[in-house]
């Protein structure tokens, strides 16, 4: 991706200079998220950090907060007395104790189930609430993240929403299991041609980033525009060995995308419309007559199914265990609690990124805690960010 | 170099070429509509994002990621949360007169971006016009539900002493606007509320008035 950038940001910088002879706007921005959007008429880095200075604690204000998001109410009088009371130097362990106190109670399971549900976009039925309440469980019982994707038993749990508790319960029919990557619920929502619906939730989900996610060096194939991945253009189907051509390449470069999505899909893909795991490949194709999909529509014979280039998987608990171990989805789930914390819309739907500086600390603590979730929330819950305004 | 940081470059590239707003994205994604089938392909997927043009705009109006990502939103009370601070505040969401607090809040559900699950939507987060226009109208018809319970409500209570609205003259107390809003009350709660109430055409709809504008500016923003 770096280098795309780079590459993407030289030309549009030329292509302003040739036109206009003025400056192109440079961002100085990088992965790790510096010196963004200088060039966007937001500012110079100074200013942004002078603001940043100039934000001041507010504990009050942070209690507010804490309370309507993990607790879904008002805080009482007692605990806004007791931080407004505090001294300046206990302040903060008043605050800490208070939100400590909201993530043990009973609404937090509930706040849980609305941040879940928002996160997978799904919910409202047993079937649909089925991943959401799991993750929301692993979160109420402070249990692995990366559950998520490696749990093997008890991932469909059934949610009672009077006594806002969890009941464990494993999820109906065959399929093997794999965290919520095998919840019969989400592949019912998700399911469309190919499964690639599934893929990309999979992907926006937890990775946070749109396809195409594997860039490479430009490469000609003979379209209009480049090659820009890194697997071999060559490794997924074209109409050679499949029915859809996925190295169509005379309007944009499928591959781009599909080189990843193709190595992925399969896997979800005997799934069928209700979300019932078939011992064949059960999603239909957008071929007239939608005739169900084949391997060799995705890959060519020989090609292995894979995560990313160089990250093989055989199976859906693969993919999970692959999933776990990939240090990126660790630190989009970091993010997406982030964002939730500051009251940010979605950091895929609407670009609402977390420059790795700023969870850095987080993100790193999180790893090693064991990827616990309630603790992650605790941490993010009582940072300086939230508690400054 | 991230994504949106491109998507920013991209787009100031673009305009420097032309007057006329180009939709691409100007990344490795294609541009929206680009991936819709026709009559010699066998795929129709959407494919569009983020207008490169809002998110300049966003970008230019609250400043870069390393910024913003380290402050506070603006986000909107999550539609169930509004009805449990409502709940808390004294308001009964199951009120059936069509003009009570409880009824408007019941039926607006949709305006005020609750998730569609069926449809893979989820809550919308953001203020809209008439998310907040619909919560203004609720706290408006909510006010004298609020005023009458706010010296019963349990929440609000210190050492058992009930939090009080306002006293015999007509003044607004501290402890009732913090039971209110959820913070304790400034000087400037304090006047803006005395303020409301004195410039009204009476006490009683000076204190309605204090007490929707209130909850509209404590509850904007969750």
């Amino acid at each position: 991706m770096k280098k795309l950038s780079i590459m993407l940001l030289a030309t549009a910088s030329l292509a302003a200079s040739a036109c206009s002879g003025g400056d192109a706007a440079g961002g100085g921005d990088d992965d790790t998220g510096s010196g963004s959007g200088s060039g966007s008429g937001s500012g110079s880095a100074d200013e942004w950090d002078q603001l940043l200075g100039q934000r001041e604690y507010d504990y009050n204000a942070a209690l507010k907060t804490a309370a309507l998001r993990l607790t879904g109410d008002l805080p009482t009088m007692d605990e806004i007395n007791q931080v407004a009371t505090a001294t300046a130097e206990s302040k903060a362990t008043v605050y800490g104790t208070i939100v400590r106190g909201y993530l043990d109670r009973p609404t937090f399971a509930r706040q849980m189930m609305v941040f879940w549900r928002d996160t997978f976009k799904m919910g409202g039925t047993a079937e649909m609430d089925a991943a959401p309440a799991f993750a929301a469980q692993l979160a109420v019982e402070n249990r692995s993240y990366l559950e998520l994707f490696t749990a093997a038993q008890n991932t469909c749990p059934t949610y009672d929403a009077t006594a806002m508790t969890f009941t464990a319960a494993a999820c109906p029919g065959t399929a093997p299991t794999a965290g919520v990557l095998t919840d019969p619920g989400a592949m019912k929502q998700f399911f469309g041609n190919f499964a690639f619906r599934r893929v990309r939730w999979v992907q926006e989900t937890f990775d946070c980033l749109k396809f195409p996610v594997e860039v490479g060096p430009a490469q000609d194939v003979g379209g209009a525009s480049p090659y820009l991945g890194v697997w071999p253009f060559t490794s997924i189907s074209g109409l050679e060995t499949g029915r859809v051509d996925f190295q169509d390449a005379s309007a944009v470069v499928c591959a781009n995308c599909h080189q990843t999505i193709n190595h992925v899909a399969p896997l979800f893909a005997n799934f069928d419309m209700n979300g019932a795991y078939q011992n064949q490949i059960s999603v239909p194709t957008p071929l007239d007559g939608a005739p169900p999909a084949e391997l060799t529509d995705y890959l060519p014979a020989g090609e292995s199914l894979a995560w990313r280039f160089g990250k093989p998987v055989a199976d859906l608990p693969s993919l999970g265990a692959t999933m776990a171990a990939d240090p990126r989805i660790a630190q989009c789930g970091v993010a997406r609690m982030w964002n939730w914390a500051l009251g940010k819309t979605d950091i895929v739907d609407t670009l609402q990124e977390v420059p790795f500086e700023t969870i850095q600390s987080q993100v790193e603590t999180f790893a090693a805690n064991g990827h616990k979730l309630k603790d992650l929330i605790f941490a993010v819950y009582t940072s300086d960010d939230f508690v400054k305004f | 170099m991230n994504r949106m940081s491109f998507i920013v470059v991209a787009a100031a590239a673009l305009a420097g070429c032309s007057t006329t707003p180009d939709e691409s994205t100007g990344e490795n994604t294609p541009p929206p509509g680009s991936t819709s089938g026709g009559e010699d392909t066998t795929f129709d997927h959407m494919n569009d994002g983020i207008s490169p043009w809002e998110l300049v705009d966003r970008l230019t109006k609250e400043g870069p990621p390393r910024y913003t990502s380290h402050v506070h939103s603006c986000s909107k009370v999550r539609y169930a949360t509004l009805g449990n601070v409502l709940r808390s505040v004294g308001v009964n969401t199951d009120a059936t007169d069509a003009v009570s607090a409880g009824a408007l809040y019941r039926g607006g559900a949709n305006a005020m971006g609750s998730p569609n699950y069926a449809n893979r939507i989820r809550e919308n987060i953001g203020i809209t016009t008439s998310g907040a226009s619909r919560m203004f109208d609720i706290f408006a018809a909510a006010a004298p539900e609020v005023i009458a319970a706010i010296p019963t409500l349990a929440r609000c209570q210190v050492g058992g002493t009930p939090a009080t609205l306002f006293n015999s003259s007509d003044q607004c107390e501290p402890s009732g606007i913090a039971c209110l809003i959820g913070v304790p009350a400034t000087a400037d709660h304090l006047d803006l509320c005395n303020l409301t109430i004195s410039g009204a055409s009476t006490p009683d709809v000076g204190k309605r008035l204090a007490v929707a504008a209130l909850l509209a500016a404590a509850y904007t923003c969750e």
